[in-house]
């Protein structure tokens, strides 16, 4: 009888245990690709202005009119 | 003298420093200078150059049968504002090819205006262009330390599912290079180049395509003296390489290349010259499948180039002319 219960309560353990494993990971696998999508919108608009940012805080400090003119 | 004489009749095995530098005092008297150029630089088998990164290995192939022929008319204006930042406005007006199945080239008529920013640093360099389209093309290159280097490359587009991006880390050793990449649609691949001697490099590479469950290895070779350059590459997708390029002179280089895909049964030879001269760069080709194409950049001012590239396929009968002009740097 003790024997039978613990083997049963071993197999929920072990059934439980592999559902939380593949919870787990299509957990991980749903934020990854959340993030990718987040992170694509997030390059595809601030790509470009972080360039801008970065150029127009290098030396020598090139002035905001000259972003506009075409001279 | 005489302390030479003395020296010379009692040889110590392991000399003294400060007799040391009597020795080649005393060679430089008895032998002639000019044995010395005679004499054949020995190969050091330690300190063989850096080779070429594997993807460039057809590099000066590459750059002079294949430039950047277009239809239409292209104008590209870049401003510097910095020594390392610029922008730059593109308009291009002119047809492009839709690949069909038929042999018939569809040319559909486009136009559009990209605009780029570039902000180039020794150790960074951010490059990117954006189209009227919402299209972006991204490219970063970092220098994480001295020899490993962050190289990122991405065409994002507003459409779902249509968007590339590719991740390379490359590692730069003293006379070898290797390099890893991750890129979208589960694509993983590797290549490594190794200089073998002072004028031979090999490389292979393998790659992963994740969805499509497909994997490929490829081996690469390169033999380059100060007149030409040969290289070979061979991948077991079936496709054979080979391009060979000779410089004649400071001013003319011969290229020709050889293609061979076994899966679809294609065979493509090319032959092309590059002629760099001092107010123009032109470019000409000949190719098996019977398309003749040239390319010419002339230089009229200081930073004004005028651009006239033409492409006849006498195949397909489909002709190609375009003219365009660049300013700026």
């Amino acid at each position: 009888m003790a024997p039978k219960i613990g083997k049963g309560k071993g197999k929920t353990g072990k059934g439980s245990k592999g559902a939380d494993e593949s919870s787990i990971a299509r957990y991980v696998k749903v934020w990854s690709t959340w993030t990718m999508k987040r992170a694509k919108v997030v390059a595809h608009y601030g790509f470009i202005p972080l360039i801008i940012l970065i150029g127009m805080n290098s030396d020598p400090k090139p002035h905001f009119s000259q972003l506009l003119s075409p001279v | 003298m005489g302390s030479s004489i003395s020296y010379a009749a009692a040889p110590p095995p392991p000399p003294p420093p400060a007799n040391l530098s009597q020795h080649p005092v005393g060679l430089g008297v008895l032998l002639p200078s000019k044995t010395e150029e005679k004499i054949e630089k020995k190969v050091d088998w330690r300190n063989l150059p850096c080779p070429l990164p594997f993807e460039e290995i057809q590099r000066e192939a590459l750059m002079s049968l294949k430039p950047e022929l277009f239809e239409g008319l292209r104008f590209d204006f870049t401003k510097g504002l910095n020594q390392k930042f610029s922008l730059s406005h593109s308009v291009f007006m002119g047809s492009m090819e839709v690949p069909s199945q038929s042999s018939d080239t569809i040319k559909v008529p486009t136009s559009h205006y990209e605009f780029g920013a570039n902000f180039l640093d020794p150790k960074l360099m951010l490059v990117g262009r954006v189209l009227t389209d919402g299209r972006l093309n991204a490219r970063v290159k970092c220098d994480l330390t001295d020899n490993l280097t962050l190289k990122v490359n991405a065409q994002l587009t507003n459409e779902p599912h249509f968007s590339q991006g590719m991740f390379n880390f490359d590692y730069k050793g003293s006379d070898f290079r290797t390099q890893f990449q991750i890129g979208n649609n589960a694509f993983y691949g590797a290549n490594y180049i190794q200089s073998v001697a002072p004028n031979l490099s090999l490389g292979s590479e393998v790659f992963w395509l994740g969805h499509q469950r497909k994997s490929g290895i490829g081996f690469a070779a390169r033999y380059n003296t100060e007149k030409m350059v040969a290289t070979g590459q061979v991948a077991s997708t079936g496709v054979v390489a080979l391009s060979y390029v000779q410089k004649v002179s400071e001013k003319v280089s011969l290229a020709s290349d050889f293609m061979y895909n076994q899966t679809t049964r294609d065979v493509t030879a090319s032959f092309g010259y590059d002629y760099i001269l001092r107010q123009c760069r032109l470019r000409g080709k000949i190719d098996s499948n019977g398309v003749v194409s040239s390319f010419l950049e002339e230089r009229l001012n200081m930073g004004v180039n005028f651009i006239l590239s033409a492409e006849v396929d006498h195949r397909k009968k489909d002709y190609k002319f375009g003219f365009g002009m660049t300013v700026g740097e």
